[in-house]
C-alpha cells in the first residue's frame, strides 16, 4: 500500500474536506477563541482567559439545563435501545405481513421534529386529548406538560423516543438477521432454554450493534433542542432547559456571545468524550491498515 | 406453550408496534378532515362527516406556508444534489486509494459529526450576516449537505467497495480519465448508494428545525419554521389548521420514505457499521 495518495484523490475529496473544514471544523475552534473572550454583536472582543467559564458553571441555570439533559439522554437512549431489542426480536421471531409492518415501524422517520410536537401536544392536551381521556379514564391525573417541568421533561423523552426508534430498530433487526440460524439450532439440540440461549447467543453477538447504536444516540440526543424548543421553550421558568436551548437562549436572546461559546465547547468536550472508546478502536482500525 | 396462546401474543405484539407508530400520525392526519367540533368531540373518534375547511383555511389565511414548502422543496432538491454528488467523489476516493494523508482524512470526517449543529451557529451566524447569506437558499443547501457528507461518503465507500476494481482498470486500459470511471464505470453501479444517502439528506433537509429558525426570516423559511409559526400563534390553538398543514407537510416525505425502505435500511446499516 502506497503511503502518498495520488493528486486526482486529493482533489476528489477535497470538496468534502473543504465543506466539513470551512463550516464545521474553522467555526468550531473559533467558538474556542470567542469562549475565552467577551463579546458580543458588533462589539470588539477583549480576552478574559477563562472568565466565560467560570461564569457558566456559576450558573444554577447551567446546572439545571446539564441535569435536564443528562436525565432526558439517559431516559431515552436506554427505553429505546431496549424497545428496539424487544421490536428487533420480535420482527426475527417471525412475523406477519412483514414488509408492510417494517414501513410502519419505520414511518416515524419521516416525522418532522415540529409534526410530532403538534402530533405528542394533541395527544396529550389537557381535558381534550386522546391521551388524557385516557388517562383519565382509568383514574390517572393528566400529563400537565405545561405547567409541570417533569411532565414536560417527560413528554419530550417520549417524543424522542418516538422519533428516533427506527433508526436504533433498525441497527439492531440487521445485526439480529446477521446472526447464522445454525448458531440457535446448535443451542436447541444442546437443550438451551429460550432464556439460555438469548443471554449465551443473541446478547453476545447483538453487543457491537448495542454498542453502535448507544453511541450514535447518546452523541445525538446529547444535542436534543428542537424538541424542548417547542414543546416548552425552556419553561416554565427556565426549568425544563437542556443544553442546547440554554446555549441558544444565552447566545440570541442574552446576546451573552462569552458564555455561549464556552457552553458550546463544553458540549463539544462532552461529546468528545462520550466518543472516546469509539474514535480509539476507529483510530487504530484505521493506521492498522495503512 | 400452547399455539393459540403464541398467535395470541403475536398479534398484541403486531397491534402494540402498529398503534405506536401510526396512532399519532393518523389522528392528525384523520383530524386535519374534521371541523373543529369534530375534534373535540368524545362520541368516537372514527364518528365524522369529512370537510376541508382547514386545507381552505390554510389556503386562504397561511400563503405563507404553500410558500415555505416552495422553499423547503428547493433547499432540499439543492442540498441532495450537493451532498450526493461530492459524497460519490469522496467515496470513490477512500474506495481506491490509500495512503496515511488519506486514511487521517477519512477520521477527521468521522470525528466531525462530534460536533453539535447548535454549537457552530454562533460564529456562523455574523459571518452569514456579513456574506449576505442571511435568509438564502443557498446557505441552508450549504449547511444540509455538509452536516450529511460526512455520513455520505462513508456509505459511498461501502458500496463502491462492492464494485469490482476490474471494471476501472479495464477502463483505464481503454484510456478512460479518473471523471470518466466515475461517471460511465462507478456511477452506474453506485446508484443504490445514491439513492440510500439521497434518502437521508432528503428527510433531513425537509423536516429541519434548528438551522431553518437561526437563518432564515422570510425569503428562504422553510416549511418546518411556519409550523412551528403556527404553533407559537394559536394559543388558542387553531388545531385543524395546523393539523392540516402538518399532513401537507408529512405526506411527500412520509410517501418517500416508504418507497424507499430497502434503501434507507442499506444506507442505515452501511453507516452505523463503518462509520
Amino acid at each position: 500500500m502506497s503511503t502518498r495518495a495520488p493528486l486526482s484523490a486529493i482533489a476528489l475529496v477535497s470538496p468534502v474536506q473543504a465543506m466539513i473544514g470551512a463550516i464545521i471544523f474553522l467555526p468550531a475552534l473559533y467558538v474556542f477563541w470567542l469562549s475565552l473572550n467577551q463579546s458580543s454583536f458588533g462589539q470588539q472582543a477583549s480576552f478574559v482567559g477563562l472568565a466565560n467559564y467560570a461564569k457558566v458553571l456559576a450558573d444554577p441555570y447551567f446546572w439545571k439545563a446539564l441535569l435536564n439533559t443528562v436525565i432526558v439522554v439517559a431516559v431515552v437512549v436506554h427505553v429505546e435501545l431496549l424497545i428496539g431489542l424487544a421490536m428487533a426480536l420480535f420482527f426475527a421471531s417471525g412475523v406477519p405481513f412483514r414488509p408492510l409492518l417494517l414501513a410502519i415501524v419505520l414511518a416515524p422517520y419521516a416525522v418532522s421534529e415540529v409534526s410530532a410536537v403538534v402530533m405528542w401536544r394533541f395527544l396529550f392536551e389537557p381535558d381534550v386529548g386522546m391521551m388524557s381521556r385516557l388517562l383519565a379514564s382509568i383514574g390517572l391525573p393528566p400529563i400537565e406538560w405545561a405547567v409541570n417541568p417533569n411532565h414536560g421533561l417527560a413528554m419530550v423523552s417520549l417524543l424522542s423516543i418516538w422519533l428516533h426508534l427506527p433508526f436504533s430498530f433498525i441497527i439492531l433487526y440487521a445485526a439480529r438477521l446477521s446472526i447464522p440460524s445454525d448458531l440457535y439450532e446448535a443451542a436447541a439440540i444442546d437443550g438451551a432454554s429460550a432464556w439460555t440461549s438469548f443471554r449465551r447467543v443473541t446478547l453476545p453477538l447483538l453487543m457491537p450493534a448495542l454498542l453502535i447504536a448507544a453511541l450514535f444516540r447518546y452523541i445525538f440526543a446529547f444535542r436534543l433542542f428542537s424538541e424542548v424548543w417547542l414543546m416548552t421553550g425552556g419553561g416554565p421558568a427556565r426549568s425544563t432547559e437542556v443544553l442546547a436551548v440554554y446555549l441558544y437562549l444565552e447566545a440570541f436572546r442574552y446576546n451573552a456571545f462569552g458564555p455561549a461559546a464556552a457552553t458550546g465547547w463544553l458540549l463539544v468536550l462532552a461529546s468528545l468524550l462520550l466518543a472516546l472508546f469509539y474514535l480509539r478502536r476507529l483510530y487504530r482500525e484505521m493506521f492498522a491498515r495503512a | 406453550m400452547p399455539k393459540l396462546l403464541r398467535h395470541l401474543l403475536k398479534l398484541v405484539g403486531v397491534l402494540a408496534v402498529v398503534a405506536w407508530s401510526l396512532v399519532p400520525i393518523g389522528l392528525i392526519a384523520m383530524s386535519s378532515f374534521k371541523s373543529d367540533r369534530d375534534i373535540f368531540s368524545t362520541t368516537g373518534a372514527f364518528s365524522f362527516a369529512p370537510t376541508l375547511v382547514n386545507y381552505q383555511a390554510l389556503w386562504s389565511r397561511w400563503g405563507d406556508f404553500f410558500f415555505g414548502l416552495w422553499n423547503s422543496f428547493l433547499v432540499t432538491v439543492g442540498a441532495t444534489i450537493l451532498a450526493v454528488g461530492v459524497s460519490l467523489l469522496a467515496g470513490f476516493a477512500y474506495s481506491r486509494f490509500a495512503s496515511r494523508g488519506l486514511q487521517a482524512s477519512a477520521f477527521f470526517l468521522i470525528f466531525i459529526r462530534l460536533i453539535p449543529p447548535i454549537v457552530i451557529t454562533l460564529p456562523l451566524f455574523p459571518v452569514v450576516n456579513w456574506l449576505g447569506l442571511n435568509d438564502t437558499h443557498f446557505i441552508l443547501i450549504l449547511l444540509y449537505a455538509t452536516f450529511f457528507v460526512s455520513l455520505g461518503t462513508v456509505v459511498m465507500r461501502t458500496f463502491i467497495d462492492q464494485i469490482p476494481r476490474e471494471l476501472d482498470e479495464a477502463a483505464m486500459m481503454d484510456g478512460a480519465s479518473q471523471m470518466q470511471i466515475i461517471a460511465r464505470v462507478i456511477l452506474p453501479m453506485a446508484a443504490q448508494g445514491m439513492l440510500a444517502v439521497s434518502v437521508f439528506v432528503i428527510v433531513y433537509a425537509w423536516n429541519e428545525f434548528l438551522f431553518a429558525f437561526i437563518f432564515t426570516t422570510t425569503k428562504a423559511k422553510t416549511a418546518p419554521l411556519v409550523i412551528s409559526e403556527m404553533i407559537g400563534a394559536v394559543e388558542g390553538v387553531e388545531w385543524g389548521v395546523l393539523f392540516a398543514a402538518s399532513t401537507v407537510q408529512l405526506v411527500p416525505v412520509l410517501a418517500f420514505v416508504i418507497l424507499m425502505q430497502k434503501h434507507l435500511v442499506a444506507g442505515l446499516t452501511a453507516g452505523a457499521v463503518k462509520g
